[in-house]
């Protein structure tokens, strides 16, 4: 993984940068100096590196003798103007962590808004996405969405820890995301990449009353293996998920320059989509007063936000396996209340309202711990999670408090 | 008639020119995703349909792809569907209703299904129909695309069986039939396919258990689903609106064992005009989805399906 002899190359020298591009190499200066040998940005985007405060792990065992000659982790901030995407924006960040470095990456001004798309900016905006990422989605919309990738570069024996605050998509707003971490192939056991990487949306903006009610997002994270002898690449794990309104599908020829009619497009998708299946849909009425669900609500629901934790790694052996102890114990579902004060005829509470964190965790292939998750809110959600980890602890001490703070 | 022709050449040459019209027009549907009305082929000429079910034509048979057809379809074809509920059991334990409600809080679970199954396997079952030698790498993508292992449990069962299935019945009766030989392209087609399956299933079995990081070849279903269909014959979209209607087919099932609905209801729901179209929309939307764009349209039924393993009591395994 490690790239041949990197000049020192000056940040006032951005011949690479188009609008928000950025690139950042983590490189390990002799003795054990990490230093951003790249750091490069172009407006929206904003990335701003912290001078790191959190110096080591504290010497329990001998895990730790070792991380302390590992590196301290460099902090990185990742911001937009205006902190969120408006339509049409491209973010593109490119980071390099070589062998044994450490980094945490944040998002410092709350949740990634994803603006609205505005329909009468069509046209205006550049048609074609540039760069190497031709497998985004080729539809005609692209012009009007958002679109932010990130791709990770994580070498032998280093760490990313990436726990960014959740995307708020907004009413109407359409957004792609692709995140590609790379590690090395070749490493094997301790000397493996590590990386813990979050990724959740919410339904939008509570406060205005949204609920599901954007046009699009898609959030796609993949693991590669890559042999940089041989070239082999593999891939070791993609998480995908596709929050589409299928507007489209329906109103096929029409313009939807006509915003007003969404909210009766959207009835009208979701009335098909319920038609669609028995002869006799006698679907309980989701709340009185209410419109009718939308696609989008029926296929989260009950759910506020969802996420997914990906976690990969020695760093992260212990983390793992917490997690997968603490799904593994958690209550048995259904099972009766056989005592003869229990109610018998009682209907069982509805266990996501119970509990209101639904989340699972499995051990994948790759000694790759997934764990998703759906919770009623974002405060739900991030006290669950936030709770977790700091109880565990690894990621407090082997990358500082700072690196929860979105949680 | 020429003089040193007789009928029954003339028979042989027109059942020829048949078949390869079919194939051409097969070819042809395999390129784009044809109107709903049309895609199945009720000939929609009376005269033809009438003229065609008046006599006998072993031909037709013989010479399309219906006999696999049936066979790919049938509920007893030995795979173990019946094992799964791809959810269900879960969602309904998550999702506890009263009586009146449970059978359309059912149809609310068929569609997310039905959604699901389309947005993440379809685009296996067409990629591996499409390219039968890309059979390998679409097993490991789809791999790493599962996020559970209940469902991975699942998908690498099923796949494992139809392996089973193709090597110790069908392969016997298809990879090496004379029908094959009546058409050269139809050959060249099902041979790449069959290949593809020989060498898969050579490095299934090769792969130990040694791997540490259990990266070896699995055998999920979906695309083996499309080499197999490829292999006996199926056109397209038979091999996708197959795929697609057992796996309604099983959750159904699923259901009248679970107590949801009982068996009539089911072949009612089953037969509806509405399941098919929602099978119909589904497929199409998912036509021209690339492997690399598939991904979960419902990310609830992830946290139901992952959360199998948490009930207290199962009668699925998934």
């Amino acid at each position: 993984m490690r790239q041949p002899a990197m000049p020192i190359i000056s940040p006032f020298e951005s011949s690479i940068a188009k609008p928000g591009q950025g690139t950042v190499v983590l490189s390990l200066l002799p003795p054990a100096n990490p230093t951003l040998t790249t750091l490069t940005y172009k407006y929206p985007l904003k990335l701003v590196p912290r001078a790191p405060g959190f110096v080591g792990s504290n010497g329990h065992g001998p895990a730790s003798e070792e991380s302390k000659s590992l590196c301290r982790p460099v902090h990185l901030y990742l911001l937009t103007y205006g902190g969120g995407l408006l339509p049409g924006d491209h973010i593109e960040v490119s980071i390099t962590l070589e062998p044994k470095t450490r980094m945490v990456v944040t998002t410092p001004q709350g949740s990634t808004k994803i603006f609205k798309t505005d329909p009468n900016n069509r046209g205006n905006m550049p048609n074609v996405i540039k760069g190497h990422r031709k497998q985004m989605p080729a539809n005609e919309h692209l012009s009007d969405m958002s679109q932010q990738s990130l791709d990770v570069r994580i070498g032998r024996q280093a760490a990313l820890c990436y726990l960014p605050d959740p995307s708020v998509p907004f009413q109407h707003s359409r957004y792609a995301q692709i995140q590609t971490f790379t590690v090395d192939a070749t490493a094997k056991g301790d000397q493996r990449s590590s990386l813990c990487v979050l990724d959740w949306v919410t339904q939008g903006r509570t406060s205005r009353g949204e609920d599901w009610n954007f046009r699009s997002w898609r959030g796609r994270n993949e693991v590669w293996a890559t042999d940089e002898k041989t070239g082999k690449t593999r891939l070791l794990l993609r998480d995908s998920v596709i929050l589409d309104d299928e507007d489209e599908d329906l109103n096929s020829d029409e313009d939807e320059d006509e915003e007003d009619d969404d909210e009766e497009e959207e009835g009208t998708a979701t009335d098909l989509g319920r038609d669609s299946h028995s002869p006799r849909v006698d679907t309980p009425p989701p709340q009185a007063g209410l419109a009718p669900m939308n696609i989008l609500q029926e296929r989260t629901r009950p759910h506020g936000v969802l996420g997914t934790l990906i976690l990969s790694g020695p760093v992260y052996d212990d983390l793992g396996s917490f997690l997968m102890h603490q799904f593994n114990s958690q209550p048995r579902i259904g099972s009766r209340n056989w005592s003869a004060t229990a109610p018998a005829s009682a209907l069982e509470p509805s266990l996501s309202a119970k509990n209101n964190v639904t989340w699972t965790a499995a051990r994948v292939r790759a000694g790759f711990v997934l764990v998703k998750f759906g919770a009623k809110d974002f405060e739900t959600a991030k006290h669950w999670l936030g709770g977790l980890l700091r109880e565990e602890g690894t990621v407090v001490r082997e990358f500082g408090e700072e690196a929860l703070f979105s949680l | 008639m020429l003089p040193n022709e007789t009928p029954h050449d003339l028979h042989v040459e027109a059942a020829q020119l048949e078949a390869r019209l079919q194939d051409i027009r097969a070819r042809l549907a395999a390129d784009f995703y044809p109107d709903t009305k049309t895609a199945w082929s009720a000939p929609q000429d009376p005269d033809t349909y009438n003229h065609r079910n008046n006599k006998f034509q072993s031909d037709s048979v013989r010479s399309s792809s219906l006999h696999a057809l049936l066979l790919l379809s049938d509920s007893a074809l030995p795979l173990g569907s019946f094992a799964y509920s791809s959810g269900l059991e879960s969602y309904l334990a998550h999702n506890k209703t009263r009586r009146t409600h449970t059978v359309s809080s059912f149809h609310r679970f068929l569609r997310l299904s039905i959604a699901s199954i389309c947005s993440t396997s379809l685009p296996y079952v067409l990629a591996g129909y499409r390219q039968p030698s890309n059979l390998e790498t679409l097993d490991n993508d789809l791999d790493a695309s599962t996020p559970c292992i209940v469902a991975q449990r699942a998908s690498v069962a099923q796949g494992r069986a139809l392996l089973g299935v193709w090597e110790r019945a069908f392969r016997g009766g298809f990879a090496g039939s004379e029908q094959l030989h009546d058409n050269h392209n139809k050959d060249a087609d099902a041979g790449a396919a069959v290949a593809a399956i020989d060498d898969f299933s050579e490095a299934l079995k090769s792969s130990g258990f040694d791997d540490e990081d259990d990266l070896g070849p699995k055998g999920h279903f979906a695309p083996l689903w499309g080499v197999v269909c490829r292999a006996v014959g199926l056109d397209l979209q038979q091999a996708a609106y197959v795929f697609v209607l057992n796996h309604a087919k099983a959750v159904l099932s699923a259901a009248v064992r679970a107590s949801v609905m009982g068996p009539y209801q089911a072949q009612s729901v089953l037969a509806s005009q509405s399941l098919q179209d929602t099978i119909m929309k589904r497929i199409r939307r998912e036509w021209h989805t690339e492997v690399e764009q598939a991904g979960q349209v419902v990310p609830a039924l992830d946290l139901w399906v992952g959360r199998h393993e948490l009930l207290y009591s199962r009668i699925f395994n998934s």
